[in-house]
């Protein structure tokens, strides 16, 4: 199935989350160069949950690495809740991440050696939040997304949807502005990436976080207030809806 | 605060035993080789460091302990003159051969000295008591060569150049590794066993223009016939050749000012502190003999193998975890965190692999011991070892974990 739309819902908020001006990506291997990306320009408002769709190789992950700041852009800049990240070191950038970012990952990153709560936990620790006041907001989290009683688990005794839903709790943590998600239904069956993409939307939803996600799934794209889809290393125009 | 560190590495029980038991094998092998070295070296100044002796007056050609020239008797009383001398002992050593009753040869090596003195210890004595040996043909020896000697006990005999010897003390912490058994009795059995059936006659001049004695030692075979009885022995004339005086020094006298009475006093000599004698001794093993050499390499090897295995054990480790480690990293940790996780589980991983090597080191150390061989491991050494051990681990994991703090952190996207 080929997706090649572009359509946004009214958003209340006018603010915006993300700015990409002009971004470009070349990466280089000996004498040979790749553009992965060319002439990207985005504006993503607060609180929106916004896909980012395209082919395997469309640069759909690269791009999500230089707005999530992950990587540096070989040109362009990028602006998050309003700082340019490309003029920031790379300690100002880990900063930034910490504070307002949560990560999702297509194969989740949990701890293996790690119970739910002890990954979700990790990630306040990191934040600084320490002690009880991290352990009953990881009980909190946890709870919110349904797997409260599983705290005590290891990652190897919970199933893929359970580990994603962790995944989710802990990329909420510390209440970030915006969460960056990387395929996060493409390990999962189509009930339980429904589900999990409800869930994301639902918490993001009620913290006002604006989430970007990039995905394949087209079965998700009705949860979203807007896509973008990438093609050759180019956002395309929008288009009306068209499925094939 | 939750411990990454402690997590990691119980992750995977088997993994983490067959890393920890590289670990341990890399520490007792350094441990090991550096023991020997060790146990080698200090086994040739045993008897040197053992002694009470302030200073060892010696030939000036003298090499270590075992090669030297000899001096004269007379000359130790001629040092007991010399101010700040409290009181001066003879010790002689020669080679002879050992015959057991079986006809079994084997060379060993004579220690005379005085009985009744204090400055020359033979070794710690398990049993038989030091003056045994005033008796004739009397000898202590050291316990790790009794097999060697084909004797075991108190009261065993066999045959030393041609005269009898009966076993009148067991000692220990007296023999040198590289050296063929020690014999340790009076001055007048040693002189009789080393010169027996022998006609030695030392003659000494004053060189020319210089005040240097040289002396030469002239042997010929005795015309006697003293093989068939057993003769009394013979006690020192002052013209006869001694190894070494052993010299203890007045209360508060100052060693470098004695030193330099002594060398002026008794020319053709060289006297050295306790700590000087030892040095030169274990010096000539270490730098100037073959085994010296290659135990020195088989230590360096032992520390650069450790090292290896160690480094390879912790970087595969931290190589494991890395996209966990990414994962740290896009959550916004400090390079600091992430090295206070990779240092914790490094520091873990070496104390862990250290405990049982230093158990395996110490019960190779006991059983060696039995056999003569020593492998010295002091708490100093042990220390040592666990500082190289942590030093790899913690090198290697933070070289490790230069992947995620160098390296494109959007690893983490790849699934």
């Amino acid at each position: 199935m080929l997706i090649q739309q572009l359509f946004s819902k009214p958003n209340s908020n006018t603010s915006t989350a993300i700015t990409a001006k002009g971004l470009e990506m070349v990466f280089h291997s000996g004498s040979t160069s790749f553009q992965a990306l060319a002439d990207i320009n985005l504006i993503i408002p607060k609180g929106d949950m916004q896909l980012l769709m395209g082919p395997s190789g469309s640069g759909k992950t690269t791009l999500l690495s230089i707005l999530a700041g992950l990587m540096t852009p070989t040109a362009g800049t990028v602006q998050l809740l309003g700082d340019d990240i490309t003029k920031m070191s790379r300690t100002q950038l880990t900063r930034f991440r910490r504070d307002n970012i949560g990560f999702v990952f297509q194969s989740f990153n949990l701890f293996p050696a790690l119970t739910a709560a002890e990954n979700v936990e990790v990630n306040l620790n990191i934040k600084g939040i320490r002690g009880r006041r991290a352990v009953k907001e990881t009980q909190m989290l946890l709870d919110a997304v349904g797997l409260g009683d599983k705290s005590d688990l290891l990652p190897k005794n919970l199933s893929g949807g359970q580990k994603q839903r962790v995944a989710i709790a802990r990329a909420l943590a510390g209440s970030p502005q915006l969460i960056m998600a990387d395929e996060p239904t493409a390990a999962l069956d189509s009930h339980s990436g429904q589900a999990i993409v409800e869930i994301l939307h639902q918490l993001a939803k009620e913290r006002g976080a604006t989430v970007l996600i990039v995905t394949h799934d087209p079965r998700i794209v009705n949860i979203a207030d807007s896509i973008l889809y990438l093609e050759d290393g180019r956002l395309q125009p929008p288009t009306l809806a068209s499925t094939g | 605060m939750v411990s990454i560190a402690r997590k990691n590495l119980l992750e995977d029980i088997p993994r983490f035993l067959v890393a920890q038991a590289g670990i341990m094998f890399a520490a007792t092998l350094v441990t090991i080789q550096t023991g020997i070295l060790d146990g080698f070296t200090r086994s040739t100044v045993l008897l040197i460091e053992g002694s009470n002796a302030d200073v060892w007056v010696a030939s000036e050609k003298m090499e270590n302990l075992e090669e030297t020239e000899p001096l004269l008797m007379g000359q130790v009383e001629q040092a007991s003159l010399i101010q700040g001398v409290k009181q001066a002992e003879a010790l002689i050593i020669g080679s002879v051969r050992w015959r057991t009753l079986d006809g079994v040869l084997n060379p060993v090596r004579l220690v005379g000295f005085e009985p009744g003195g204090e400055l020359f210890q033979p070794g710690k004595l398990l049993k038989g008591e030091r003056a045994a040996v005033e008796q004739p043909y009397t000898v202590i020896m050291d316990e790790t060569r009794l097999d060697e000697l084909m004797v075991e006990k108190i009261g065993d005999t066999a045959t030393v150049a041609s005269l009898p010897v009966t076993i009148g003390g067991i000692t220990q912490d007296s023999q040198s590794l590289v050296s063929p058994p020690f014999l340790f009795s009076s001055l007048e059995n040693i002189n009789t066993y080393i010169n027996s059936g022998l006609k030695i006659e030392l003659n000494c001049k004053m060189l020319e223009g210089a005040e240097d004695l040289r002396c030469t030692k002239v042997y010929e075979k005795s015309e006697t016939e003293e093989k068939l009885a057993t003769p009394p022995t013979k006690p020192l004339s002052l013209t006869d050749p001694i190894t070494y005086i052993l010299i203890g020094a007045e209360p508060g006298q100052d060693l470098e000012t004695l030193k330099q009475r002594l060398e002026a006093s008794l020319p053709g000599t060289r006297a050295y502190t306790r700590a000087e004698m030892a040095a030169k001794t274990a010096t000539y093993w270490k730098d100037r003999t073959g085994v010296g050499i290659i135990l020195g390499l088989g230590a360096a090897m032992g520390v650069i193998v450790g090292m290896v295995v160690v480094s390879q054990i912790l970087y595969a480790s931290v190589s494991d975890h890395i996209k966990e480690f990414g994962t740290l990293k896009a959550m916004g940790a400090s390079d600091g965190m992430i090295y206070g996780v990779v240092i914790e589980q490094s520091l873990w991983m070496a104390v862990i692999g250290y405990l049982p090597a230093m158990l395996i080191c110490l019960g190779v150390s006991s059983w060696a011991a039995t056999k003569g061989i020593i492998i010295f491991i002091t708490p100093v050494g042990a220390l040592g070892v666990l500082g190289i051990v942590i030093a790899m681990c913690v090198a290697s994991g933070i070289l490790a974990i230069q992947k995620v703090t160098h390296v494109d952190p959007a690893i983490v996207f790849k699934a």
